[in-house]
């Protein structure tokens, strides 16, 4: 039941903008699977995410992730990319929707901000997350650090893989 | 204990009484799509029904175009049409084409909007239809599509900070220099999840315009919603455009005495100046004053902050105490919010004027504010701005943006250089 | 014998008498470019040459996309801007509502003059000959050449000659002329040639309608084309002209012609060319009721004071079924049409009408089609995927029709529109 994740970490700041995560350029796109691509094409430094990214990396960032813009290309970008989780400090109502309503889990970890800033963790560290506890450990600098849990709510959406599944299984009830 | 406004507008669409914390499952009034999103929408609904399904109520749905009015793109261009060819399938009749606006500003003038209703729309700045007390949200595609699905979502009752505001602006500062004052204050995480209800006695005499300009960039903040109770004109504009039931909606949703408040901030602007967001920040607030003299490339005067009638006619103001001119190396560009914007600035003259001084007039639309439109910037280029975001790159790589004014934006379309627009306004003419 | 206006215009520059087929190097009166200035500057900076042989004669008019829909025409723009900057060249016609679309300000502004020789790298450049302009389009590289050495080739053009005479029905106008010959004449019908417009049915033309005129001779396949330059072209450059050194030029009576036709104006109906190609020409009688998606008054080749006033005499009071894109050809065009009201009755119509430039008739901005749609459209090319997606379709009109067919939703004839 308690999987534990383990990949690298991909570390951002605070307030990292929808611009940011998926540019406004590539708005027209409409296919999940082609928005990968995209991610982080604008951030400074990490231009490169896109081509680099693998498949069970993890993206770390400071308070108020994903402010801006309701698209919803910002979820799917690092959904479709095979980032499992999203581990920040905080992040933006919208985004926060967004990443429940698709089953996209985010994980609010405290101090995570301060350790960005403090370059306690770093990329390339590895990381192993257990989803269940929010356990996450930076095996890289021996630091552990405490996601915390989500409502009753979002976890029924969530477990249910979306917003769409759930209101599916919702009416098949009622 | 009493209740605050959000807290009302959840009771009355939930159907149930709310606290704090609850996570409710509220009936929509209204959920909309605009040309950015919109398709996504449409195509998500098709999948999730296997291309059988009916919306809940097609009376409740509304399209807008504005990301890209009109198109420069087959796939923008292509999203556009499966809008349309949805609606024609769903029967949803509330459709505004390319030709109307930005579109919260474009339901708001068709009277489809009213003080207490839950709105979605693909938008971000969806609330700021909270200037007219409703709670209007932006939300991604999946929002939107489950609402379609039978007319309900849910939302987490949100904690209220409450902001007094008092005092009256000195001339050549306006709502926005209180805005972006606030953003700088508060910061971008600052209202974070809350809702906020603004009032006060500056707050009581403003007009519409600026109460769509405060709500406008509580999203910058991370709010949820900024809520203003309509009173005084703007109740009599809005009893004329959506009918008198909003009278009566008013009443239903106004604050208890005794609601409870995570915190009250108070402020006054009597003593406020100019302000701006320097790159790459709405929240990395300045005086103009401070900045005054940083030659800029472009001035763009528009968006669903400041593209109404009151937000030209100030810049309008500025450039007719400058004799009708602007700067020859500035490239400044003006797009009215809607056609209604558009024909009341053609109508007294000003389009003409503006014209006149080298002022590309666009149609009304998002511009550059979107989905790469017009204006987009250079690597380099130094662009002033009356939208609400500046993020870095977003108007294009390597470039950067100042938000302020409309005032603070046409006196440096006018010197070429950011300048404080009592500079103009104040001392007679340039 | 006589010589044809391409061999008087092409001999004043050459500065000896010419004959067709021979070939000349002349200079270039003006040099005209609009957003393909960077990319020309850039081959320019490839010859080595550091300095443009007369700035004064470069011209560079911004429409492709303006304002910028994308860094990247920002990018090509502010190219063009420095390139100008750099080069002190003094006419730049940037981002700014003193611009519009390079052929319509080109002429607004007094550069094309009657007997001059005029190269823009665009196609439509043809359309200067209303003035008596001998004017054509060439390639980027060519004209970075031009730039460096001030001196361009040409083998003298055979000439064609299209006598007109009479006068137009009510509802016809000259893009319906136009057409028709294009459906006559075939896209290569014209292939290198000078296309010389006569008659008194030219005479009685208005300025606009004779840029309308030439501004097709492109898709004939004309080197150039030209009308008789008259008292209203003397009119119409009188305080506008940029250079005093032009001259009233015209074919003599017995010049000889590869090639001749003759129209009665009175004989000319309401006609489109349908896709996709501009020389596929049908009667609107016989397209009536085709559905629209989307109506496009503007261009080089229709998006003047006069077009807007006849989209307006239809559109008056009414609404448009499909959204209906105004696009007036130049800021002095949209400064006239917002002055005499016509913008507001557009508008209040339910069309957009948005700032001067190319717009969607390259595809790129403003309007630009999605698969399956089709538009009718007052602009000179049809050609598959011009406006957007290579599954749409493109029907050429004059601004009466495309205003009647905005009104139904399908093509309609402007005669019927205008009784009912």
């Amino acid at each position: 039941m308690s999987e534990i994740l383990k990949g690298r970490a991909w570390v951002f700041g605070d307030d990292v903008d929808t611009d940011l995560i998926y540019h406004n350029k590539y708005l027209a796109e409409t296919d999940p699977k082609n928005m990968p691509q995209y991610s982080f094409e604008y951030y400074p430094g990490h231009e490169n995410f896109a081509r680099e990214v693998k498949p069970g990396d993890f993206v770390v960032a400071g308070k108020n992730f994903g402010c801006g813009s309701s698209r919803e290309h910002a979820v799917y970008c690092l959904k479709e990319a095979g980032v499992p989780v999203i581990l920040a400090e905080t992040c933006s109502r919208i985004y926060y929707r967004n990443a429940i309503n698709n089953g996209y889990p985010v994980l609010f970890v405290k101090g995570i901000s301060e350790a960005i800033k403090a370059r306690r963790i770093n990329d390339g560290d590895m990381l192993e997350v257990e989803l269940e506890t929010g356990t996450i450990r930076d095996i890289t600098s021996g630091q552990t650090y405490h996601g915390d849990a989500v409502s009753d709510l979002e976890r029924e959406i969530m477990s249910a893989g979306g917003l769409i599944p759930y209101l599916k299984a919702q009416k098949k009830q009622g | 204990m009493g209740k605050t406004m959000i807290m009302k507008i959840m009771e009355r669409a939930s159907g149930k009484e709310v606290k704090v914390g609850d996570r409710v499952w509220c009936n929509i009034d209204w959920s909309t799509a605009r040309d950015f999103g919109g398709a996504n929408c449409a195509l998500q609904f098709d999948e999730i029904t296997n291309n059988e399904g009916r919306v809940w109520d097609p009376d409740r749905i509304a399209f807008t175009f504005d990301l890209q009015a009109p198109s420069h793109s087959e796939k923008v261009s292509n999203n556009q049409k499966i809008i349309r060819e949805f609606a024609r399938r769903q029967g949803i009749t509330h459709v505004f084409d390319i030709n109307h606006g930005i579109g919260q500003h474009v339901l708001l003038e068709h009277g489809l909007v009213k003080p207490g209703d839950v709105i979605l729309g693909t938008d971000s700045h969806m609330n700021l239809l909270g200037g007219v007390a409703a709670f209007a949200t932006g939300v991604g595609n999946t929002d939107i599509a489950a609402s379609w699905l039978n007319g309900t979502n849910w939302f987490r009752v949100p904690e209220t900070m409450k902001i007094e505001v008092r005092g009256e602006f000195q001339r050549g500062v306006s709502m926005r220099d209180f805005l972006t004052m606030l953003v700088g204050d508060l910061g971008a995480g600052g209202m974070d999840f809350l809702a906020v209800e603004f009032t006060g006695e500056s707050i009581e005499r403003a007009s519409l315009s600026e109460r769509i300009t405060l709500c406008s960039m509580v999203t910058e903040m991370s709010g949820k919603i900024g809520l203003i109770l309509p009173n005084g004109p703007v109740l009599e504009w809005l009893a004329n455009r959506a009918g008198p039931e909003v009278y009566a909606r008013v009443s239903a949703i106004a604050p208890d005495g005794d609601a409870p408040y995570i915190d009250v901030r108070r402020y006054d602007v009597s003593a406020l100046e100019p302000m701006a967001s320097c790159p790459d920040a709405p929240d990395n607030v300045r005086p103009v004053r401070e900045i005054a003299g940083t030659s800029v490339d472009q001035v763009h005067i528009g968006s669903c902050t400041n593209g109404r009638y009151e937000d030209i006619s100030a810049a309008f103001e500025v450039l007719k105490l400058s004799g009708f001119k602007i700067s020859p190396n500035v490239r400044t560009i003006i797009t009215p919010a809607t056609r209604e914007v558009m024909l009341q600035a053609a109508r007294e003259g000003m389009i003409e004027k503006f014209l006149e001084a080298g002022v590309v007039f666009t149609n009304p639309t998002c511009a550059l504010c979107t989905a790469e439109h017009y204006g987009a910037l250079p690597s380099g280029d130094i662009g002033c701005s009356t939208t609400n975001r500046n993020f870095i790159g977003k108007v294009g790589k390597g470039s950067h943006t100042y938000l302020m004014s409309p005032m603070s934006a046409m006196a440096t379309a006018v010197r070429g250089v950011i300048t404080d627009p009592r500079d103009i306004l104040c001392q007679g003419g340039n | 014998m006589g010589r044809t206006f391409a061999e008087k215009a092409l001999g004043r520059a050459a500065g000896h008498p010419v004959s067709a087929n021979e070939v000349v190097t002349v200079e270039p009166d003006f040099c005209m470019s609009h957003d393909n200035t960077g990319p020309i500057s850039r081959t320019f900076n490839k010859i080595g040459v550091k300095k443009v042989w007369k700035p004064e004669r470069i011209v560079v008019i911004l429409d492709h996309g303006v304002p910028a829909p994308s860094s990247d025409h920002a990018v090509n723009h502010k190219e063009a801007r420095e390139f100008m900057h750099n080069q002190r060249a003094p006419h730049f016609y940037d981002v700014a509502s003193s611009g519009g679309v390079c052929h319509q300000k080109f002429c607004e502004e007094g550069f094309a003059l009657p007997g001059q020789i005029v190269i823009g790298s665009d196609s439509h450049t043809c359309t200067y000959g209303a003035f008596g302009t001998f004017a054509t389009g060439i390639g980027r590289t060519e004209m970075a050449a031009a730039w460096a050495t001030g001196a361009i080739w040409f083998k003298v053009p055979e000439s064609f000659r299209i006598d007109v005479t009479g006068r137009f029905n009510e509802n016809v106008t000259a893009k319906d002329f136009i057409l028709k010959v294009m459906g006559d004449v075939k896209s290569d019908g014209a292939d290198y040639m000078s296309v010389e417009f006569h008659g008194d049915g030219i005479s009685g033309m208005s300025i606009a309608e004779r840029m309308t005129l030439c501004n097709l001779g492109i898709e004939m396949g004309a080197k150039n084309a030209v009308c008789e330059p008259d008292q209203r072209v003397l009119d119409f450059i009188k305080g506008r002209e940029k250079s005093n050194d032009w001259e009233i030029l015209w074919a003599d009576s017995d010049a000889v012609y590869a090639r001749e036709l003759s129209y009665d104006l009175s004989s000319i109906v309401p006609g489109v060319a349908k896709p996709h190609t501009v020389d596929n020409y049908a009667l609107v009688e016989s397209e009536r009721g085709v559905h629209i998606d989307q109506a496009f008054i503007g261009t080089c080749t229709n998006g003047r004071l006069e077009d807007l006033h006849a989209a307006a005499g239809i559109l008056k009071g009414h609404k448009v079924a499909v959204r209906t894109i105004v696009i007036p050809a130049s800021w002095e065009v949209y400064r006239a049409a917002l002055h005499d009201g016509t913008l507001e009755t557009l508008i209040d119509a339910g069309c957009i009408i948005c700032n001067s430039g190319c717009g969607p008739c390259l595809g790129a901005h403003m309007g630009t089609l999605a698969p399956g749609e089709t538009c009718i459209s007052t602009a000179n090319r049809n050609f598959k995927g011009r406006m957007g997606d290579k599954e749409s379709f493109i029907y050429l009109a004059s601004p009466l029709t495309v205003a009647a067919s905005a009104l139904k939703g399908e093509i309609s004839d402007p005669r019927e529109a205008l009784k009912g």
